[in-house]
C-alpha cells in the first residue's frame, strides 16, 4: 500500500448520510468511483471546484454518492450539461459519469462531438456490457452471444469498442482499465483529469447480479478474474491486432495528442477578434 | 388602415430587398412607421423575389402586404405573381422590357425603361435603384435628398455612386417628355 | 450594432430582436442548433456574444444544445436556446428536466408549419398545446406570445426575467412572418429597463436545503463553488435534493412546482384588450393574427359592429380571469389562429353558455388576413 494511499479516505468524499448505496453486491461500480475519488484525492481539488455530471442508468447514480457539485441529468446528456456547465465556469473540474448504454446508444452523438472538441472535461463510461438499471437488456457493448432479456437467443450484434472510437474522434487522452487493477485505474483517471483536453477512460466494470447470472459467469470474484485473464499482456503489444478474444482488452493509456482544448481555443478567437476590431 | 402598402418584384439576384431596405429607412427617416418583409426562400439564384412595405404615421396595424396601392415589377418572374393583391387605384410600375407579359387590365400601368436606363448606365445590375427613383418620383413618399440619403446609410460604400446615379436616372425617366 | 451605445430605434427583423433582447436581459450563454426559421437568432448571438465575453457555442443537434444550455444556467450563466417545430420537439426531454429542476432557461420557438419538416420557410400557430404539455408529466412551464418586432424585444427582456425570478423554463413562442417581419425598434441602453434576477442563497450552510421554499415557493440557488454542494437531478426530489418515492413528499414537490405559477400569476400573466368594454363580439388572437385582427376591428368597427379584441401576451398560462371578466356578456367570440383550432379549445373552457364561439383557421401555410376575419366578424353579427 502507497504512501498516498494511506492518506486517502474515501468517506472524506460521499454523503453517507444516504447509505445503504444501491449497488447490487459485486458491482464493479463502486471499485471505479473509489478509483476516481481516489485520482482526485491525489491531485488534491478542492471538493467545491467538483462539479459531476452524470446520466441514466447505474452509473448515472453513483454522482449522489459524491460529496461535491453533483448534477444528475438526462439519459445520455451528460456531455452536453458538462459542456455548458465546463463553458460557462471554466474554474470547475468537471468529471461526466456514464456508462455504455448511456454514452455510447443514446448519447453517442454527444460523445463523438465532445471528443472533438477537446473541452476540458474528463468522462469517465462504465461499461458493464448491459443496461443493469432496466433490468439486464443488451447494449453496444454487449460481447458476442451473451444472452440478455432483449437477446434471448443470444447477441449477435457487434460489439462497439469505445476508445477507438474516442481516439478517432479526436478525443485528448483515452484510456482503459479493469476494476481488479484499482491502482493502474486510479492512475489512468488522474492522467486523464489532469490532461488539458478533452479525456475518455473506459472503465471495464462488471454486473454480477443481472448480466452475470444471466449467462453463468460465476461470483464477482470470478467475472474480474476473467477479465483479468482477457488482458492484452505487453508482450502482445505488437502482435497482429486481434479485436475480439482472447486479449481484446488493451488497457492503459491508449491514445494522447495535442490539440487545442477548445475553451482556450475559443478565448483565443475572441481575443483576436476583439483585437482586430478595437472592442477592448 | 395603414397609409399605403407597396412591393418590389423581381427575380432573386436583382437587389430587390437592398431597394426595399433603402426605402424603409428613408420613410423612417420621414417618421413614419414601416413594416418589412420579403421573400424569405433563397432566391439568389433566380426566383421571385420580393420586397413589402406597410406604411403609416400611425402604428402599423397588419403588417404584411394584403392591399398594395403600388407594385414594381422588373422580371418575368414576377409578372402576375403579384395580381391578388392589387386594388383598382394601384399604381404598377412595370419594366417595358416586360411590357408584353404583363396583363394588368383594370390598373394604372405605367410602363417606363428601367432596365433599358440601367443598361444605358452601364450597369444592369443598377436596375433596382433606377426602380428606386422612378417609384419614389411618381409616389412622392419623400425627397430625393432623403432617399439618397438613406442609399447612404443603407447600401455598401462601393454601390453608393452608382446607385445615387441610377436613382437620379429613376427620377429623370419620370419626367414628362416635352 | 448596438454595442453600449445609448438607447436608438432601429430596424430589427423579429428574430435579432429576440437576440438583442436576450443580450438586453443578461443573456450570457447561447447553444444552438441550425433551423429554419430561427437560426437568424443564433447567427446573431454568435456576433454579439463574445463582444460582451459571453459563450456562443452551435451544439451537435438540438438536444445537446438544450442540454449545455441548461449546463451553462447551472454554472450561473443567463442562458438561451431558438428553435423551431422539429427542434421544439427534440427539445422537450431536456425542457422536462428544466421544469422538474428548477432551471432557468429561455427556449425561442419560431413556429413554421408542421407536422414533421412541414412547411420549414412558412409561418403557423400550430405549437400551441406542444408549448404547454410538450414534454411528459405534470410540469410548469410559462410560454409568451409576442405581436410585433417590438415586443419580441421587449418580451424576451420579460421571459428572462420571469424565468430567473420563478425558476422555470419560458417559451417564446412567435411565427415565422413575424421572426422574419423588420420593425422599428427602441433597443435600449440598459437604464431604462428593468432586470430581475435568480434569489441566490446569501449564505448557504451545511443545513441549507436546496429545495425548500419560503411563501413564494422559489427555492435560492447556490452555484457551484458557492460554498454548499448541491445535487441537481430530474428524478423527484425532495427538500434536499435527493430522490424520493416517499408519496406525501412526492406530492408535496409537485403541488410547490405548479403552484408556484398559480400564486405568481399576477407577475406571469398578461394580455392587451381593445376595445372590449362596450363590444358585443370578441376575437382572441395572438401574434401575427392579432395583427390582422387590430385592422379587421377598426374596419368592423366603420360598419357599425361592436367587436374587441382579447390578446393573451402569456399564453400559459392562460390568464384566465382576466378572459373571464372580458367575455362576461359577449355575444360571441371568433377565435383566430393558424392552426386546426387549438387555442379555441382552452378559450372553450372560460365561455359563457350563451357566448357564441367560432374558430377562424388557416392551415395552408399563409397568414390569416385582416379581410377573412373581417367577414367572419360580420358573418357572426349577421347571424343575430
Amino acid at each position: 500500500m502507497s504512501e498516498a494511499d494511506k492518506q486517502f479516505n474515501i468517506h472524506d468524499y460521499l454523503r453517507e448520510y444516504l447509505f445503504p448505496h444501491f449497488l447490487c453486491p459485486g458491482c464493479g461500480h463502486g471499485i471505479a468511483l473509489r478509483a476516481l475519488l481516489w485520482a482526485i484525492d491525489e491531485l488534491d481539488i478542492d471538493k467545491d471546484r467538483l462539479a459531476f455530471v452524470s446520466g441514466i442508468g447505474c452509473s448515472g447514480r453513483l454522482g449522489a454518492y459524491i460529496d461535491a457539485n453533483t448534477f444528475h441529468v438526462t439519459h445520455g446528456r451528460p456531455l452536453a450539461f458538462a459542456t455548458g456547465l465546463k463553458l460557462a465556469r471554466p474554474d470547475l473540474e468537471v468529471i461526466v459519469i456514464t456508462g455504455d448504454g448511456d454514452c455510447l446508444a443514446i448519447g453517442g452523438n454527444h460523445l463523438i462531438h465532445a471528443c472533438r472538441r477537446n473541452l476540458n472535461i474528463t468522462c469517465m463510461m462504465l461499461n458493464n456490457e448491459v443496461y443493469g438499471m432496466t433490468g439486464g437488456q443488451v447494449s453496444p457493448t454487449t460481447s458476442d452471444d451473451r444472452f440478455t432479456t432483449t437477446t434471448p437467443y443470444g447477441n449477435h450484434e457487434p460489439v462497439f469498442d469505445a476508445c477507438a472510437l474516442a481516439e478517432a474522434a479526436g478525443a485528448g487522452l483515452v484510456g482503459r482499465e479493469i476494476t481488479l487493477q484499482t491502482p493502474s485505474l486510479k492512475d489512468v483517471l488522474k492522467q486523464g483529469l489532469a490532461h488539458p483536453g478533452f479525456s475518455f477512460i473506459e472503465v471495464m466494470s462488471d454486473c454480477t447480479e443481472v448480466f452475470g447470472r444471466k449467462n453463468d459467469l460465476g461470483s464477482s470474484a470470478e467475472m474480474v478474474l476473467t477479465q483479468k485473464a482477457s488482458v492484452r499482456p505487453d508482450f502482445l503489444e505488437n502482435a497482429v491486432d486481434q479485436p475480439f478474444r482472447p486479449h481484446q482488452i488493451k488497457t492503459g493509456i491508449l491514445a494522447s495528442n495535442d490539440r487545442p482544448e477548445y475553451a482556450e481555443s475559443y478565448r483565443n478567437h475572441i481575443d483576436a477578434m476583439k483585437r482586430d476590431h478595437g472592442h477592448a | 388602415m395603414p397609409d399605403f402598402e407597396l412591393r418590389i418584384s423581381g427575380s432573386g439576384g436583382q437587389g430587390i430587398l437592398l431597394a426595399g431596405r433603402i426605402l424603409a429607412d428613408a420613410l423612417g427617416h420621414e417618421s413614419l412607421n414601416v413594416a418589412q418583409s420579403q421573400s424569405y426562400e433563397p432566391t439568389s439564384r433566380g426566383g421571385l423575389s420580393r420586397a413589402d412595405l406597410v406604411v403609416s404615421d400611425a402604428e402599423v396595424d397588419y403588417p404584411l402586404a394584403s392591399d398594395l396601392d403600388y407594385l414594381v415589377i422588373l422580371d418575368d418572374i414576377a409578372a402576375t405573381a403579384s395580381n391578388d393583391l392589387l386594388k383598382q387605384n394601384s399604381l404598377v410600375l412595370v419594366d417595358s422590357l416586360l411590357s408584353e407579359l404583363c396583363e394588368m387590365d383594370g390598373y394604372e400601368v405605367c410602363y417606363l425603361p428601367i432596365s433599358e436606363s440601367a443598361r444605358g448606365l452601364g450597369d444592369i445590375r443598377s436596375t433596382n435603384m433606377v426602380a428606386l427613383g422612378a417609384l419614389t418620383s411618381l409616389a412622392g413618399f419623400c425627397s430625393q435628398d432623403n432617399l439618397l440619403a438613406a442609399v447612404a446609410r443603407v447600401a455598401p460604400a462601393k454601390l453608393l455612386d452608382p446607385a445615387t446615379r441610377a436613382i437620379r436616372q429613376g427620377y429623370a425617366i419620370t419626367e414628362p417628355q416635352s | 450594432m448596438p454595442d453600449s451605445a445609448p438607447s436608438e430605434t432601429v430596424s430589427l427583423q423579429g428574430n435579432h430582436a429576440c437576440a438583442l433582447g436576450a443580450l438586453a436581459a443578461g443573456c450570457r450563454f447561447f447553444a444552438g442548433y441550425p433551423i429554419t426559421p430561427s437560426s437568424e437568432i443564433a447567427e446573431r448571438m454568435s456576433v454579439e456574444l463574445p463582444r460582451v465575453d459571453g459563450v456562443f457555442i452551435q451544439m451537435e443537434d438540438e438536444i445537446a444544445s438544450m442540454g449545455a444550455i441548461l449546463g451553462a444556467s447551472m454554472g450561473g450563466m443567463k442562458a438561451m436556446t431558438a428553435t423551431s417545430g422539429p427542434g421544439f420537439s427534440l427539445k422537450q426531454e431536456n425542457l422536462g428536466y428544466a421544469a422538474g429542476a428548477e432551471i432557468p432557461c429561455v427556449i425561442a420557438n419560431v413556429m413554421r408549419g408542421g407536422p414533421s419538416t412541414g412547411l420549414p420557410t412558412r409561418p403557423a400557430q400550430a405549437d400551441v398545446m406542444q408549448a404547454r404539455w410538450g414534454t411528459h408529466g405534470d410540469h410548469p412551464i410559462v410560454v409568451i406570445t409576442p405581436d410585433s418586432v417590438p415586443e419580441i424585444y421587449m418580451q424576451t427582456i420579460r421571459a428572462f426575467n420571469l424565468s430567473e425570478q420563478l425558476r422555470v423554463p419560458v417559451v417564446m413562442l412567435y411565427d415565422e412572418a413575424l421572426g422574419h417581419l423588420i420593425e422599428q425598434v427602441r433597443v435600449s441602453d440598459g437604464g431604462d429597463i428593468e432586470i430581475a434576477n435568480r434569489k441566490w442563497a446569501a449564505d448557504p450552510g451545511p443545513e441549507f436545503s436546496p429545495y425548500a421554499a419560503g411563501e413564494d415557493l422559489i427555492p435560492e440557488m447556490v452555484r457551484p463553488g458557492d460554498g454548499f454542494r448541491t445535487h441537481t437531478t430530474g428524478l423527484t426530489h425532495a427538500e434536499n435534493g435527493f430522490p424520493t418515492q416517499d408519496p406525501d413528499v412526492v406530492e408535496q414537490y409537485m403541488h410547490r412546482i405548479l403552484d408556484k405559477l398559480e400564486i405568481h400569476k399576477g407577475l406571469i400573466e398578461s394580455y392587451e384588450t381593445i376595445d372590449t368594454n362596450d363590444a358585443d363580439y370578441l376575437v382572441v388572437a395572438f401574434g401575427i393574427t392579432a395583427r390582422a385582427a387590430r385592422r379587421a376591428i377598426k374596419q368592423a368597427h366603420e360598419q357599425g359592429i361592436r367587436v374587441g379584441m382579447f390578446r393573451p401576451i402569456t399564453l400559459w398560462p392562460f390568464p384566465v380571469e382576466a378572459f373571464e371578466s372580458i367575455i362576461d356578456g359577449k355575444r360571441g367570440v371568433l377565435v383566430a389562429e393558424m392552426n386546426a383550432g387549438q387555442l379555441i379549445t382552452e378559450i372553450e373552457r372560460y365561455r359563457p353558455a350563451e357566448c357564441r364561439i367560432e374558430g377562424l383557421n388557416r392551415i395552408d401555410g399563409e397568414t390569416i388576413t385582416p379581410r377573412q376575419i373581417l367577414n367572419r366578424i360580420q358573418e357572426l353579427a349577421d347571424r343575430e
